[in-house]
């Protein structure tokens, strides 16, 4: 065994020498300088924040199983694959043919529409126990429909049988006829209903959609211009630069600034719960909702545009002569034009969004739409809504983000 | 003439940038200020035009007391005094034209100014100072479009539109390379040779010899030099420069 000199005695017998330089020395050597202090700290903020997690599931009511709770599922799953688009038109062709019992004729009774359709009842004077023949031509292929047989003055309106049309168009049917007890000598009419499926179009939940989601996009414009006409001055008053000379100057910068953070920190539900109030429910709420709250978030980034501009172009045009007001119209809004469009078809896309939830509290725009539907539980219609919501807002997206990228 | 007394400038923070300062100069003169970066030389430029605030002293440009002007008359005076600037501070995405016509900005009413509306003289003198600096060509191009040099240019057209009696330059040649320094520096010259006085700031003591009639020199603040440029020799160099200063020449 070696023995070195001075080995602590802690050190197992028999160990391996102790290289100076290996790793797991260097380690337990870095390792020891932790204090003993600082590892508690670090296990108590350990536990105290999963102290805060697990009381924040159980606060939540986080229930795992509820995601995957089918019958409640798949309604609206469904519904979103088939949203209510189209819609088929119902033609109905009504034919009446009257028959005469007691008449003793043989001959067929028909009628026929305008548009080509025939119906024959044969024979045209049924007797009692005989058979009644009715046949069509000329209807829609595969079309549903019924025959009545109807007397106005005794009362009698009944249903006799349905039909039902082949590829060509065409229908037979035979039936008997009952004795006088029931049907007396007397006129009597068939009438017949055929409903035939029409012509395909544009369902009216997406029309109404679409002229929701038009008057959205209107409202975050609206919202946004105003938003604009309001903050871009006050955006010059809310910049240090051209505000940090005098002790005036710098109280107008702070009232400003102040302005931006409140009306930025309440958001567009909540003023436009308010706003509803104020001025009732429609457009005109959400476009005020959307006015003050454009103005705190564009004047803070206007603002911070125009701080960010080359200080030099101001110096030399202060240098000529000019006064106040035109140095900033020569030296800071030519710099500061493309950022502030910039920033504003951004917050103007951002404000559709903002405005498609807007209808939940009645400020108009189609969250009104929406929530219709879904307190009606008519989910293929709300499915056409959020589609609807969904592909105009990713497309504005896309725009924006194009039309920005020209402009920086 | 422009007459300097006792300047003095504290910035914020108890930095002294001038001590003490008195000089005078004189109509037509091409002064050239020289020193170490920080020696004060764009402090003095930029308290001529009160474009920084002096803390104390007195400066008179003829019968005007610029330090104790105030709003218009402030404004009057400064419209008097042209200025270019090392890095040019032309407006980029402004045209030519644009830039060189807010020369005229203290001339014009605040209503003109608001609705860009020069008058047709101030068309005609833009277009003739664009020429004197050999640009007029370019005067529908974006300000950006042009190299140093040309921005250069077009600033001190956008100066000459002052109408100045004397023209501030403060490193005008920093930003640029040799050759096109010469170029620029010999348009002031000429301004200088058809009677406006320039007060010029200029890091190569071999341009001062060349472009300036009179040369004064500033360190930490206070005036160490005020002659011809042709005395200032090995001595007197590294009295202003330091000790360990050498002097390169720029062709």
């Amino acid at each position: 065994m070696a023995t070195v000199v001075g080995q602590p005695s802690s050190e197992p017998s028999g160990g391996p020498p102790r290289a100076p330089d290996s790793s797991g020395s260097a380690r337990a050597a870095l390792a020891a300088r932790e204090s003993p202090r600082r590892r508690l700290v670090r296990l108590l903020i350990l536990l105290i924040a999963i102290g805060v997690l697990v009381k924040g599931w159980m606060v939540t009511d986080i229930d795992l199983g509820k995601l995957a709770n089918a019958p409640n599922a798949a309604p609206i799953l469904k519904s979103l694959v088939t949203p209510d688009v189209v819609s088929r038109d119902i033609v109905q062709v009504e034919l009446d043919v009257p028959v005469v019992v007691g008449a003793g004729s043989n001959g067929p009774a028909t009628a026929s529409a305008q548009t080509g359709q025939t119906f024959k009842v044969e024979p045209g004077s049924p007797v009692p126990g005989g058979a009644v023949a009715f046949d069509g031509t000329g209807f829609a292929p595969n079309a549903t429909g019924q025959i009545r047989v109807q007397n106005p003055s005794r009362g009698i309106d009944a249903l006799w049988l349905r039909v039902t049309t082949d590829d060509t168009g065409s229908f037979h049917a035979d039936s008997g006829w009952s004795d006088y007890s029931v049907f007396p000598p007397d006129i009597y009419h068939f009438h017949l209903t055929i409903n035939a499926p029409g012509a395909t179009h544009i369902s009216d939940t997406f029309v109404n959609s679409l002229s929701r989601i038009g008057e959205t996009i209107l409202l975050a414009l609206m919202g946004t211009v105003f938003g604009v006409l309001i903050s871009a001055p006050l955006s010059f008053l809310g910049a240090r630069n051209l505000m940090g000379g005098s002790a005036v100057g710098q109280a107008i910068y702070w009232i400003v600034r102040l302005i931006f953070t409140i009306t930025r920190s309440i958001e567009v539900l909540i003023l436009g719960v308010i706003m509803v109030v104020i001025v009732g429910i429609g457009s005109y709420a959400g476009v005020l909702a959307i006015v003050v709250h454009s103005v705190g978030s564009l004047g803070k980034l206007y603002s911070e545009a125009i701080e960010g501009i080359e200080p030099g172009p101001v110096e030399a045009i202060a240098a000529t002569g000019a006064n106040r007001l035109a140095t900033v119209l020569y030296g800071v809004v030519p710099q500061v034009v493309p950022t502030f469009l910039s920033v504003t078809i951004y917050w103007w896309d951002h404000n559709v969004r903002m405005s498609t939830v807007l209808g939940l509290v009645g400020g108009g725009g189609i969250g009104f739409l929406l929530i219709q539907y879904m307190n009606l539980l008519q989910f293929n219609q709300a499915a056409t809504v959020l589609w609807m919501i969904v592909i105009v807002v990713t497309l504005l997206d896309y725009a924006s983000a194009a039309i920005r990228s020209r402009l920086v | 003439m422009l007459r300097i007394e006792h300047l003095v400038k504290d910035y914020a923070g108890g930095v002294r940038a001038l001590e003490d300062v008195s000089l005078e100069v004189r109509d037509g003169e091409f002064l050239v200020l020289i020193g170490l970066s920080g020696s004060g030389k764009s402090t003095l430029l930029r308290c001529i035009n009160r474009l920084i605030e002096p803390t104390s002293g007195r400066i008179t440009l003829d019968q005007d007391d610029i330090t104790a002007a105030r709003g218009d008359e402030l404004r009057r005076i400064r419209r008097g005094i042209g200025m270019i600037f090392q890095q040019f501070n032309l407006v980029k995405r402004s045209t030519v034209l644009t830039n060189v016509l807010t020369g005229r900005l203290g001339y014009v009413s605040q209503w003109q100014a608001l609705l860009a509306h020069f008058g047709e003289e101030d068309y005609r003198r833009a277009l003739s100072n664009l020429e004197r600096v050999g640009l007029r060509e370019r005067v529908h191009q974006r300000a950006d479009r042009l190299s140093g040099g040309q921005q250069q240019r077009v600033a001190i057209a956008r100066a000459l539109m002052q109408e100045p009696k004397i023209m501030l330059a403060d490193e005008p040649v920093a930003s640029l390379d040799p050759a096109t320094s010469h170029s620029v520096l010999k348009y002031l010259q000429q301004i200088n040779r058809e009677g406006m006085t320039v007060i010029c700031s200029l890091h190569f003591l071999s341009l001062a010899r060349t472009y300036g009639t009179r040369v004064i020199a500033l360190k930490q603040g206070r005036l160490m030099f005020d002659g011809l440029p042709s005395d200032i020799d090995e001595r007197r160099f590294q009295a202003i420069y330091g000790e360990e200063a050498v002097e390169v020449e720029i062709e």
